[in-house]
């Protein structure tokens, strides 16, 4: 009987025990992307905006870095991985490696970002005014934009997906044209939001936009320092001038130029422009693209030889590398050239000062660049008064030079070289859209250049 | 092995029989003890008068004669083999006590339910265990998990790191996931023991490993379990795969390792003193480059179309020359590998324990300290450990308590290793560090910057500490209860719980001193981490056990219980960089990172099971476990892990007629088993970005799926036991097959979605193996006792269905060797790129075969003992090589050996196979033969002993002892065993220069009071 009891007893807490629920579990670690696209608040706004601003910077080392090693701006060395001199080089790209897949990446998680944001938008229960949806929706869009023009950039010829919200069901590869045609429409589309978006963002901005502020014209009722949606709409008709010069469609490009926050006179500040900022506190990152002076081969970036053997006499935007010297054994200062992999270089690219130096979005000097060429065709004449602006800036005589097209490009390219050198790897694309990639120096046997990043292996195309 | 154990039980005896010498006599029982069955004489049975230390022992006959103060007296009666039987005895004079056969007691036994074990001639699994001499006694391990190695069929036991303070992978039978938990579940004393391997803060910051693509652990932590001290450990036992594993179900895919720590014993209190000095060194240099003025002008003249930048370059080139050159004829060239790994390290272990106790209270109490100095300088491993175990049993024996408590304070310092980005790592700056730098720091001691590399590894080795430090108490305690017993039946209640807690804290200064922390340098001018991790972990389990046995000897064990468990932990990294002055504390940095992670999980579990025995004849079990848990998609959904196994004794049965054959048995088994989705499957949690001080979310790389289920193993072992000569010779064989379903993979997924990968339930694994152990005593007499044992195991793997493509993981790409899951493939698969660029397989990290060898010898007082490892085949990716190649300090650069054709050097060609993205060369055999122990004692005899220590010493041995003294390979770098990335999941076996592993060379001093 005692027996019969004490198993009734324990089979009944063992049941008792079993049926007891369990919670689920849930990550403690941080919000789940369901929570911004299920329904976005007003508080998550600011972190989801936030995130995508910072977000545009990951990997930005890699690709620069890789873009202008491809066009031959620098050398990357790196004694840790010497992918960077060797693929890099001679153009036999892996498909499935950091350079090719690793900024591919950072930039489509970006546009995830945005995409759950967009979502969320459509989703919401929060009381956001009309400009403000806007507001939003063209400022994330802007963003996107500028995302798939950096992927293609890449991918060139290979074109894009541009239609990836839904990861089950991703959009079908475009053409390089049709990519490009897909990014322009995303800017109109967003422009015509920034134009319905009221004075002022629902969200605050970073630092790094302060350039633009009051880029507009558009005097703030009252006068503040906040990046109006007007003053942002100016730099999205910068990157979309961009967009159409890469086209070819100069005319439509000098409409944005004007739209822009260009500054088109002699002694205009070229610095001007939306910028990436970086710090080294919290969840923050330094600046990718710095390294110090003499920096030895386990991370060093070697301006390629050229660059100081091609520029003019007097020209200041030389500064922008330094001669690698340092004491010997007795003391004396001494060239401390580096070399890695058979290659051999006196200078480091010394754009960036510091590890928290900020890095150039779009600024004024490209878009003067991108002026000259838009109208290098149709109005030679004022080409060459906007290559006088830069041409003047970095402390050189005004263009004595030809002005037919062909003598304009090679003007124009080598002013861009200069310019925006170790900037975003623009020479490689330079060269690329004037079919001139043949002009890149090769430093050894077995180096060619290529044209374009393979597709990452696993879109499994 | 079980000799000794025999030996001195028997010692105990015969103290027992003798002690009791001068004891005033009064009243004298006498009688005869036989045995329950047979009627026969039982002889050397203890017959004690309960509660006092009189006793005596029967004869060769059973026929005893015992002295007692008065009547009635109470008589406890007991022999190993026997049950303990209680006699109340009410006048002098001639009795018969009959005492029956224990099941359990004599035989080695095995767990074969979460609250039983059956003796081993009786399991139906092959269960690995080995005890305390095999473990600890013939040469002392660092930590368990070096024990470990070469002592268990089926196990693949790989070091990743020589650091002190362990680090190890336990692979058994095969690779068990290859995105989830793969290593092995431990539980100590019925505790659930954490194993966690947990980064210091601060390092990834400096060392970069993890922005190259891969965020694989590569900062060399040690693992958890490397706090359990070896010396403490009675016996471990290995439950391989589910067809054993089911009982422990959800978290039980990986194997179980159960560990007994040692008891005390009634009787007269032992003391034991243990002392081991000794040295670690290297056990392998890989050593230097012969320079001379062509190899050094080569190295650094690059040919160039500019005359003026040839010029340059030739100049630059003549300068290292000349400084070749004069440091050559100054006698100044350094040998920096041996400079860093030429360290003799010191090792001192001192270990007492005190056991005894009475009848019904023994208690085991210990404290030892190990202290180990690593082969570079500045590193090293201490831990002090204690432990007091006790059982009681009250309620006339109807009850017994068994607690076990343990508190460890161990300190690791494990220098800066494995892969880089930032060139600064000891390893990664060695290999382009050329012997004719001068890298001593002055007389005012300011190290100069190396002019070869991001770091001055002398300086860095004595500035920065990289230290882990742990408290920790594991404590539980079992209650088992008989809650009633007559002659056909009984029933027990077993209560269990048991709880681990921990601290680690880690520490990574680096400070602003460092060539790579100087500002000019591109430094962070100091960086400081410090991560604090508390971990908790609790079980709690009640059981009922029913004995049922009928009149023909048939036995029914049933068993039903439940199963609580929890885990908790909460890790918060600091990371403080540009410190103020030479500060190291936190809020002493400019910059200050901090970051967080917490794991909350609850599980619940409950185990029912029967056992059938037919007279030992044929024992069979069936049984099951369900479990839920709070890491499912849906928490209190039950997953069910069955098993059953069963075993036939031919030899019990009649019919049996080889009296070679002594024993003979056929054994099956198959159990299901199951394994958590890692942290974060079911999730996709956005991680934490900040831009000029506004915090805002990004999505993270990994895609959670939130309706992902445990990964399911289902095993089927059969195989035989076999003894030989009154079981002289000993034969096991075991033949398994193990699939693993719903295998939950971090597959690739198109990175235009958003996301690099993704988890999914999305193939199957299979893994098949054989094992054959063999035991011999080959030689036995007074005087000589050879035995020697035979371990052969064997696996080959197959992923049978991938649902997504096949996918590249844990290494650095195809150019260098990667593995790559793939249907119809071998799971461990290394691939790469051919010299014609096509995919190729280029090895594979499973071994043909793993056999080790052991010999126990013993002449007189001398025992010689040592163990074998022979592993052939299985691949390693060395990268090693190719980076010492960059830096021009291959020991082989200029030999001509991999070149085909026969006319570029090693070095040169390793480098343009790697430019042309030809991983061939990087993937190489790692099959080696080692001698992982041997010792060799001398046992001072007791005529000895008596005459220096008048009888206050039992026991006095010394001896020397020493690991991996041999070590025979062809692999091109310090030790074929090694690991990048840690020790979980596939990617052991990928060489970035690591810290090289050490022999150890130890005396020993051992006396027992």
């Amino acid at each position: 009987m005692k027996i019969i009891n004490i198993y009734h007893i324990f089979i009944f807490s063992c049941l008792l025990f079993i049926s007891c629920d369990i919670e689920d579990g849930r990550d403690l670690n941080g919000p789940s992307t369901g929570s911004i696209s299920s329904d976005l608040s007003r508080g998550e706004l600011q972190d989801a905006v936030s995130g995508i601003l910072a977000d545009m910077r990951t990997r930005l080392g890699t690709q620069v870095d890789a873009q202008a090693v491809a066009g031959r701006e620098y050398w990357r060395f790196q004694s840790s991985d010497p992918r960077w001199t060797a693929d890099l080089l001679t153009g036999t790209l892996d498909n499935n490696t950091f350079y090719t897949t690793a900024p591919y990446a950072a930039r489509y998680a970006n546009v995830k970002n945005i995409n759950l944001v967009l979502q969320g938008l459509e989703n919401t229960t929060e009381s956001f005014s009309n400009e403000e949806i806007a507001g939003i929706r063209g400022f994330v869009n802007t963003i996107k934009a500028h995302e798939l023009l950096m992927v293609l950039n890449q991918q060139f010829l290979n074109g894009i997906r541009v239609d990836v919200a839904d990861v089950d069901n991703l959009g079908s590869f475009l053409s390089y044209e049709d990519s490009l045609t897909a990014i322009l429409d995303l800017l109109t589309n967003a422009a015509d939001d920034l134009s319905n978006a009221g004075d002022e963002f629902a969200f605050g901005l970073p630092s790094g936009f302060n350039g633009i502020e009051g880029a507009s014209g558009i005097v703030d009722e009252p006068e503040n320092s906040i990046v109006s949606p007007a003053d942002f709409l100016t730099f999205l008709n910068a990157l979309a001038a961009r967009v159409e010069v890469y086209r070819g469609n100069y005319a439509s490009s000098l409409e944005f130029l004007e739209d822009s926050f260009m500054v088109l006179e002699n002694g205009a500040d070229l610095s001007t422009g939306a910028y990436f900022t970086f710090s080294l506190s919290g969840a923050d990152i330094a600046n990718p693209l710095f390294f110090a002076k003499n920096s030895t081969g386990a991370n060093a970036r070697i301006a390629h030889p050229t660059f100081i053997t091609d520029a003019e006499d007097g020209d200041n935007r030389l500064s922008k590398v330094v001669f690698r010297e340092a004491p010997n054994s007795s003391d004396v200062i001494v060239p401390n050239p580096l070399t890695q992999s058979n290659l051999t270089g006196g200078f480091d690219v010394f754009v960036y000062e510091s590890n928290v130096a900020p890095v150039g979005i779009i600024r004024n000097e490209e878009l003067i660049l991108l002026y000259a060429e838009a109208n290098h065709i149709s109005n030679p004449l004022e080409a060459v008064r906007a290559l006088n602006i830069i041409r003047d800036a970095a402390g050189l005589d005004p263009y004595l030079g030809g002005t037919s097209p062909t003598e304009l490009v090679t003007e124009i390219l080598k002013q861009r070289r200069y310019s925006l050198f170790a900037e975003g790897g623009h020479r490689w694309i330079d060269l690329r859209r004037f079919d001139r990639l043949n002009e890149i120096p090769i430093d050894r046997s077995g180096d060619d250049f290529f044209e374009q990043f393979p597709t990452p292996a696993n879109e499994n195309r | 092995m079980k000799k000794q154990t025999h030996f001195s039980k028997m010692k105990i005896l015969l103290l027992l029989i003798f002690a009791p010498a001068f004891l005033l006599a009064q009243e004298t029982i006498t009688g005869k003890v036989v045995i329950e069955d047979t009627g026969e004489g039982a002889p050397f049975v203890n017959i004690v008068e309960n509660g006092t230390d009189n006793g005596t022992a029967s004869d060769i006959d059973g026929n005893f004669s015992i002295t007692v103060s008065s009547l009635p007296a109470r008589l406890r009666v007991f022999a190993l083999g026997f049950s303990t039987k209680m006699v109340d005895v009410a006048t002098a004079g001639d009795i018969t006590i009959e005492i029956g056969e224990s099941t359990e007691a004599l035989e080695e036994v095995v767990v074969t339910g979460l609250a039983t074990s059956v003796k081993r001639s009786n399991a139906a699994n092959a269960v690995s265990s080995v005890s305390a001499e095999e473990l600890a006694e013939l040469t002392p391990p660092q930590t368990l998990d070096g024990a470990l190695a070469g002592k268990f069929a089926g196990a693949q036991i790989t070091r990743s790191s020589g650091a002190p303070g362990g680090g190890i992978s336990v692979r058994l039978r095969g690779v068990t996931s290859v995105n989830g938990n793969s290593q092995p579940l431990y539980i100590v004393d019925g505790i659930y023991v954490n194993n966690n391997s947990i980064s210091a803060s601060g390092l990834n910051a400096v060392s970069g490993a993890a922005a190259g693509g891969n965020a694989s652990n590569q900062d060399n932590p040690s693992n958890r379990i490397a706090d359990i001290n070896p010396d403490d450990i009675e016996s471990v036992e290995i439950l391989k795969g589910a067809s054993a594993a089911a009982i422990y179900g959800a978290r039980a895919a990986a194997g179980v390792i159960i560990i007994t720590t040692k008891r005390g014993k009634a009787g007269k209190t032992k003391v034991s003193f243990s002392q081991d000095v000794g040295i670690n060194r290297i056990i392998n240099f890989r050593g230097q480059r012969q320079y001379n003025e062509d190899r050094v002008f080569d190295f650094f003249f690059s040919p160039n179309d500019d005359p003026i930048l040839n010029e340059r370059s030739r100049n630059a080139a003549n300068l290292q020359v000349a400084a070749f050159v004069d440091a050559r004829n100054s006698g100044r060239l350094v040998d920096y590998e041996k400079e860093i790994y030429g360290e003799d390290g010191l090792i001192s272990n001192t270990s007492v324990n005190v056991s005894g106790g009475s009848e019904n209270t023994q208690y085991y109490a210990a404290f030892s300290n190990n202290d180990e100095d690593g082969i570079v300088k500045n590193t090293g491993y201490n831990r002090k450990s204690v432990r007091f175990n006790l059982n009681h049993d009250f309620l006339n024996d109807k009850a017994k308590l068994s607690l076990s408590s343990n508190y460890i304070d161990s300190k690791a310092d494990r220098g800066f290793f494995n892969n880089d980005n930032t060139g600064t790592t000891l390893g990664v700056a060695l290999t382009s560090t050329l012997p004719w730098a001068q890298l001593q720091p002055n007389e005012l001691g300011v190290y100069p910057d190396n002019p070869f590399a991001a770091s001055n590894p002398l300086q860095t080795r004595d500035l920065i500490t990289n230290r882990e430090e742990v408290d920790r108490f594991i404590v539980g305690g079992t209650l088992d209860v008989s809650l009633y017993r007559n002659e056909k039946s009984d029933l027990k209640l077993i209560l269990g719980g048991g709880v681990d807690y921990y601290n680690l804290v880690t520490t990574a200064i680096f400070p602003k001193l460092l060539q790579f922390q100087k500002i000019s340098n591109g430094g962070l001018n100091g960086v400081v981490g410090i991560g604090r991790t508390e971990n908790k972990d609790a079980n709690y389990s009640a059981f009922l056990v029913h004995n049922y046995t009928t009149s023909n000897a048939l036995n029914l064990r049933s068993q039903a219980g439940v199963t609580k468990l929890t885990f908790f932990r909460n890790t918060i990294g600091n990371v403080a960089s540009d410190l103020i002055a030479f500060e190291n504390n936190l809020d002493q940095g400019a910059n200050i990172n901090v970051s967080q992670f917490r794991q909350e999980q609850e599980d619940f579990g409950f185990f029912v099971q029967e056992e059938l025995n037919y007279q030992d004849k044929i024992i069979a079990t069936i049984g099951v476990r369900g479990d839920k848990s709070s890491n499912n998609g849906d928490a209190n959904e039950f997953f069910y892990y069955p098993k059953a196994s069963a075993a036939v004794n031919f030899h019990k049965f009649d019919f049996w007629k080889f009296d070679v054959l002594n024993q003979f048995k056929i054994r099956a088994a198959y159990g299901e088993a199951g394994n958590f989705a890692p942290n974060g499957a079911l999730f996709t949690t956005y991680t934490n970005s900040l831009i000029d001080g506004i915090a805002g979310i990004v999505v993270p790389t990994v895609l959670g799926d939130p309706n992902i289920d445990p990964e399911r193993q289902k095993e089927f072992e059969v195989g035989f036991d076999a003894s030989l000569l009154d079981s002289r010779i000993n034969f096991e064989f075991t033949y398994y097959n193990k699939t693993v379903d719903d295998l939950i993979l971090q597959a690739n997924i198109e990175p235009s979605s958003g996301f690099t990968t993704e988890f999914s339930n999305a193939g199957d694994l299979e893994n098949r193996g054989v094992e054959a152990v063999l035991n011999a005593t080959v030689f036995q007499n007074d005087n000589f006792d050879w035995n020697t044992g035979v371990i052969f195991f064997k696996n080959t793997s197959e992923v049978t269905r991938l649902e997504v493509d096949a996918f590249d993981l844990g290494a650095f790409g195809t150019g260098l060797g990667t593995y790559r899951i793939e249907e119809g493939k071998s799971v461990t698969q290394i691939v790469g790129n051919n010299a014609d660029g096509d995919l190729v397989v280029l090895g594979d990290a499973e071994p043909d075969f793993q056999m080790t060898f052991t010999n126990n010898f013993r002449y007189k007082d001398f025992d010689l003992s040592f163990l074998w490892h022979w592993k052939q085949g299985g691949d390693n990716i060395n990268l090693t090589n190719l980076l010492t190649d960059f830096g021009g300090t291959s020991p082989d650069f200029d030999d001509v050996t991999l070149d085909p054709a026969g006319v570029t050097p090693n070095g040169p060609f390793r480098v343009g196979a790697f430019r042309s993205g030809n991983a061939t060369p990087f993937t190489e055999d790692a099959s080696y033969l080692r001698l992982r122990e041997v010792g060799l004692y001398y046992t001072l005899p007791s005529r000895f002993l008596d005459q220096i220590f008048r009888g206050n010493v039992s026991r006095f041995k010394i001896g020397f002892s020493g690991n991996n003294l041999i070590n025979i390979f062809d692999y091109n770098s310090y030790d074929p065993e090694v690991s990048n990335f840690g020790s979980n999941g596939l990617s052991t076996g990928v060489e970035v220069t690591p810290f090289p592993s050490s022999k150890r060379y130890l005396f020993h001093v051992n006396i027992d009071f």
